[in-house]
């Protein structure tokens, strides 16, 4: 018993540093430093909403907040999966060299992401409150959702990079595929702009009913049912599971792919 | 006072007496890769169905190596020692057969992996220390003989793409030492820099040696070999074969 809390303060501790190491490392030459962790999101915010201002005609109350309720969430899920996808591939000195938990290599690039996100949502949060559109109560259901894309967006990225161990196919597959993705979830535009079948179409998308919950959180501004939402959850957990399931499988012989 | 020469003799006629402790375990290891000219796409996949190329770098190997050993393996590049070396250090899995391994162990395959060129030297030393399996209160406590052994001085907090090679190994191996693992596995291109830094890397081993510490050294170094190793295997075909002992 002893030596299994042992083994896990390790695997807790490597994923910390290496989560450190993903957090410092990409901010080591910038003159700013740490500060772009708040300039990022924010030149993002600013360059994505006016674009979007202009060119989609959408008839939401303050776009701006509507768009980001929903970038935000997004950036960090599509960020994480294009990064981690071949992340195995880039570390194969490190795999080919160490015996060492591999998932931490793809779980500290979400991680790290994550930090990002938790950033600038805490900024969204402060515009939030100087327009006054926070309610406590619906900010209740924040962490759920948090911990919704977090479990998501780290199964399907353990899954695509196994998968792009062996099949190098799957690199190119998930740069296609995410623009797409984007466009196939009612970020830019809202749900009900669109017939009811595909709506429910969309629904197998587990990203929309994640997206929908932020949204409710935040600026309280959602067009969901709730049976969708399961089978959103559903979806969620299956991939999760499987992701988790053939990365356990696939790592023992990464070292012979590489 | 009792010399050194009956010292070690009265030492090793007591490990005969105490039941032997076998530190590493090896049944029936084969280890195969499949042969990959270029990866295989998802098409190529499916019109040729499971059929791959094989190659056998291991063949059946069985091994036992107690506590205090130090093991030497030779053999023709290209032979499986790699292989071996790995799947006794984790790397990799072995196709078919059993890896039973006794305590902690760290193979100097590559004395730089998991080295950050951005972070300072200190913020290596934790990382590094990690990937080998070194709990954070470890490293804490042997920071200062890690940066002492590996005399970098005040470069400790400069980031890595500062240092020179000989800087980067040195630091690579003070780590791998202080992490005072119970199984050393040493592969055949190591180099430990200067002529200076390698006498007391070696001092280090055998050190590790007198302490009862199992050593695998696989090594081209007849030298070496005889200085360091009491038994050595032959690796030729991937197969395993006792060829001398001490």
């Amino acid at each position: 018993m002893l030596s299994f809390l042992k083994k896990h303060e390790h695997w807790w501790q490597f994923l910390f540093a290496m989560t450190a190491k993903e957090i410092k490392a990409r901010y080591k030459h910038a003159v700013l430093g740490f500060l772009w962790i708040f300039l990022n999101p924010l030149l993002q915010m600013l360059v994505i909403g006016l674009v979007f201002q202009f060119f989609v005609p959408v008839k939401v109350d303050n776009y701006f907040l509507f768009l980001f309720s929903g970038l935000l969430p997004w950036i960090f899920f599509s960020y994480s999966l294009t990064k981690c996808t071949p992340a195995i591939i880039f570390e194969r000195g490190l795999i080919k060299k160490a015996k060492f938990p591999r998932e931490a290599i793809i779980l500290s690039i979400v991680l790290s992401n994550f930090f990002h996100f938790l950033v600038a949502l805490g900024l969204f949060l402060l515009i939030l409150i100087l327009f006054g559109h926070l309610s406590l109560l619906r900010l209740l259901l924040l962490p759920v959702a948090l911990v919704w894309i977090g479990l998501l967006t780290s199964g399907l990225s353990l899954l695509t990079a196994a998968l792009n161990v062996k099949y190098r196919d799957i690199n190119f597959l998930v740069q296609a595929v995410v623009p797409l993705w984007f466009y196939a979830t009612p970020i830019v535009y809202t749900l009900d702009l669109l017939p009811d079948l595909l709506q429910k179409i969309l629904y197998l998308n587990p990203v929309t009913a994640i997206i929908e919950m932020f949204r409710f959180s935040l600026i309280g501004l959602s067009s969901t049912s709730i049976d969708l939402f399961f089978i959103s959850i559903l979806v969620s957990l299956v991939v999760f599971l499987l992701g988790c399931w053939f990365f356990r499988k696939e790592n023992k012989n990464f070292d012979d792919w590489v | 006072m009792i010399g050194f020469k009956t010292y070690s003799i009265i030492k090793k006629s007591m490990q005969k007496k105490r039941k032997m402790t076998p530190a590493i375990e090896i049944f029936n290891v084969s280890k195969t890769y499949v042969l990959h000219h270029e990866k295989p796409t998802f098409l190529e996949q499916i019109f040729h169905g499971s059929y791959r190329e094989k190659y056998t770098a291991l063949e059946n190997i069985s091994l036992k190596i107690f506590k205090g050993e130090s093991v030497g393996i030779v053999g023709p590049n290209g032979a499986g020692k790699t292989t071996l070396l790995k799947i006794i250090s984790g790397i990799t899995t072995p196709t078919s057969g059993q890896v039973k391994v006794n305590g902690r162990v760290v193979s100097l395959i590559d004395l730089e992996a998991g080295f950050n060129p951005e972070l300072i030297g200190e913020e290596n030393i934790y990382l590094n220390g990690l990937i080998i399996g070194m709990r954070r209160e470890e490293i804490r406590r042997q920071f200062k003989n890690i940066v002492k052994f590996a005399g970098i001085g005040q470069f400790i907090n400069a980031p890595l793409y500062t240092y020179s090679q000989g800087m980067k190994l040195r630091l690579g191996f003070s780590v791998a030492i202080y992490a005072k693992p119970d199984i050393l596995i040493l592969d055949e291109n190591m180099s430990f820099g200067d002529k200076d830094f390698r006498l007391r890397s070696l001092e280090m081993i055998k050190n590790f040696k007198l302490n009862k510490k199992t050593i695998v050294f696989a090594t081209h170094n007849d030298l070496l070999l005889k200085e360091l190793c009491q038994k050595i295997y032959l690796i030729k075909d991937g197969n395993l074969s006792k060829i001398d002992s001490k």
